[in-house]
């Protein structure tokens, strides 16, 4: 009983290790470097994971989805045309913030998203540590830490990526200034 | 000369015009903030010119975890208060 191969979408700012993590699920050998914009164009691979097949697209990396160069025109085109694929936003634990622009604009695209916190041990090393339980309570979707250059964390990651979910940016500012504190659910009546 | 009154006075001036080393907060950014708030800086967030390059070449500066660099004409929509 096969079921059809479920889309994921990495996406994230350049260089915070979309393709190493890709590669990590795939076991391919996407061209990996210690340079923003080593993908330009996607990248194609598939995993299975609890019986179900996945097929894995590494997007070339954005900062927004304002296109403003070649490599973010992929990206947006990627999201734009795989509208039912989960989006994975890779974010670099020690650049938070900046990746978090991107991760924000794709919730708001209404996305199934989970949050890929990559280069924790990075993080370690700098002393920065990151609430990743707190940060996944603000967002409303699952918040997976994870080393992809050691490998740690890519289980979970695999695991995780079925409990993808949309969110709202409207609870998620909510949540931030303090208003809300639980992830809101979506009320029955929004528009009457 | 003008530059170290200016610092004295803690005067807002362009990113483009701030001295090496020199750090201070955003307080305008002149141009589709899209563009550039993706990149982390925004209005608010303290920042440090690095360097720049001579005819008209980039400027780079730190803000928080975040190296940033950008042509002289984006640097010159930004506008820091120096400390």
């Amino acid at each position: 009983m096969s079921k059809k191969a479920a889309k994921i979408l990495l996406v994230g700012n350049p260089n915070v290790g979309k393709s190493v993590i890709f590669n990590r699920l795939t076991g391919s050998d996407a061209v990996v470097s210690n340079y923003p914009g080593t993908t330009v164009d996607y990248t194609e691979g598939t995993f299975i994971s609890g019986k179900q097949e996945y097929t894995v697209i590494d997007v070339p990396g954005a900062y927004s989805l304002e296109a403003r160069d070649k490599a973010e025109e992929v990206a947006v085109r990627m999201l734009h045309e795989h509208r039912d694929a989960t989006v994975v936003v890779v974010l670099d634990a020690t650049r938070i913030e900046r990746g978090l622009y991107i991760a924000l604009e794709t919730i708001e695209m209404g996305r199934s998203v989970l949050i890929a916190l990559n280069m924790i041990d990075m993080a370690h090393d700098r002393k920065i540590s990151v609430d990743d339980r707190k940060l996944q309570k603000l967002l409303g979707v699952p918040v997976v830490p994870l080393t992809a250059i050691t490998g740690e964390g890519i289980m979970q990651l695999s695991d995780m990526i079925r409990k993808a979910q949309a969110s709202d940016v409207k609870d998620i500012l909510a949540r931030a200034e303090g208003r809300a504190s639980e992830p809101a659910q979506a009320s029955g009546c929004a528009g009457c | 000369m003008l530059n170290s009154v200016t610092q004295v006075l803690n005067l807002k001036m362009k990113l483009s015009e701030m001295e090496f080393g020199a750090e201070g907060v955003i307080t305008e950014i002149n141009t589709e903030k899209q563009k550039i708030n993706a990149m982390g800086i925004r209005v608010g967030k303290k920042l440090k010119m690095i360097t720049k390059q001579p005819i008209k070449g980039p400027v780079v500066s730190t803000c928080g975890e975040l190296e940033v660099a950008m042509g002289v004409d984006l640097a010159s929509q930004v506008v820091v208060d120096v400390d």
